[in-house]
């Protein structure tokens, strides 16, 4: 458990029913050494994934009842301000990331080239296999991010660093429970904060089947084409003063 | 039918058609029985007070209706509905829309609060837990 004074570096790791896989992500965070304090944000899980995170040492944040995969990060987020983190790293806890690629995006963050960079699967690094119909989902939003300024070619990744401006606007109301996807990148973007990616290697992980299956993919696709149009609408937020620690 | 009646002609036997008197009994029954219910409602604490005008403003227009059933005809008249009956069916299913869209936008606020405060929950435990690991033993167990 972390102590009572300031974290520099914050790992978020949002986690819902994974006592099966978020031990073992713990541990290859554990071997990464990135430097962080780890916080596993448990949504609400019926199982014992909040133990199971608790006895690899990481601080525990439970969330009384399941909010959605967007809350639990936006909590991560909260706590990390609250701890005065200057950056911030989020990965998925079902094993999908490999933790030793955080280091490289949270250097590109560190070094100021960036505000929020994304790992990218398809930048030529690893070889990760998409449906043809989230492909053509992916391009959609491509598509429409490109349209509104903002290049990115894999929007749907949960696995990003950031620093301390970022965490400030997406710590706002306006931040989705359930997908924060090219929605929230167009916010940031549209709040004049810079974003870059960095090619990554990335498993398939269950949380495309989950989040993106079925009746949800149908969900999914009106919901974000609705909440991207609203990021491109919405006038942007002055970001919040910084606060400067002694 | 009559090969001879018009569209036309059908409609104005529709609207010309008198009221049963019992169309506005039900009508002043309709009214006082969710006027009842609403106070019911609120003695008991089922219903907060806030959300009473609007069944309130319900059961007042039930009672104009009652009252001023030719001023639902005339508004038949103008939409080009057919019958007083259908009219009032519309009015019935418009207000069901504004109503769902004004709860939609009330539970929206409410699941964003709850969020909110979920978090809190979240956050102050885990704070709460940091200082309580910070502190000797003997303070914990004060």
């Amino acid at each position: 458990m972390a102590g009572p004074g300031v974290s520099e570096r914050v790992l978020v790791i949002p986690a819902y029913e994974e006592e099966a896989r978020v031990g073992a992500v713990l541990e290859a965070v554990a071997r990464a050494r990135l430097g962080c304090e780890i916080v596993v944000v448990d949504d609400g899980s019926r199982d014992a994934t909040a133990a199971v995170a608790a006895r690899a040492g990481a601080q525990v944040l439970r969330h009384p009842f399941n909010l959605g995969y967007g809350a639990a990060l936006q909590t991560g987020y909260k706590y990390a301000l609250e701890r005065g983190a200057r950056v911030v790293a989020q990965m998925d806890a079902d094993g999908q990331h490999d933790p030793a690629e955080l280091a490289e995006l949270l250097a590109a963050v560190e070094s100021g080239e960036a505000d929020l960079v994304v790992g990218s699967r398809f930048l030529g690094r690893g070889a990760y296999r998409m449906g043809a119909l989230r492909t053509l989902g992916r391009r959609l939003f491509q598509g429409i991010a490109r349209l509104a300024g903002l290049s990115v070619s894999d929007p749907t990744s949960g696995f990003q660093a950031m620093n301390r401006r970022v965490l400030e606007v997406y710590a706002r109301d306006f931040f989705p429970t359930d997908y924060p996807d090219v929605d929230v990148l167009l916010a940031a973007s549209r709040n004049g904060l810079r974003v870059a990616e960095r090619p990554v290697r990335m498993h398939t992980g269950p949380r495309a089947s989950t989040l993106h299956g079925g009746l949800r993919s149908v969900y999914y696709v009106y919901k974000m084409l609705l909440s991207t149009w609203t990021a491109t609408r919405r006038p942007a937020e002055a970001p919040a003063p910084e606060v400067r620690r002694p | 039918m009559n090969p001879t009646l018009t569209p036309e002609a059908l409609r104005a036997i529709f609207l010309a058609a008198s009221d049963p008197k019992t169309a506005r009994a039900l009508a002043l029954a309709s009214s006082l029985a969710l006027t009842t219910a609403v106070l019911w409602l609120v003695r008991r604490r089922s219903l907060r007070e806030e959300y009473t005008p609007i069944w309130m403003g319900v059961a007042g227009a039930l009672l104009l209706v009652s009252l001023r059933l030719d001023w639902i005809h005339a508004l038949t008249r103008v939409t080009g509905a057919w019958t007083a009956s259908s009219m009032i069916f519309f009015l019935g299913e418009v207000f069901l829309v504004a109503i769902c869209l004004n709860y939609a936008v009330r539970l929206s606020r409410a699941g964003l609060q709850i969020k909110n405060l979920a978090q809190d929950l979240a956050l102050l435990r885990a704070r709460l837990e940091r200082v309580e690991a910070s502190q000797p033993r003997s303070l914990r167990d004060v």
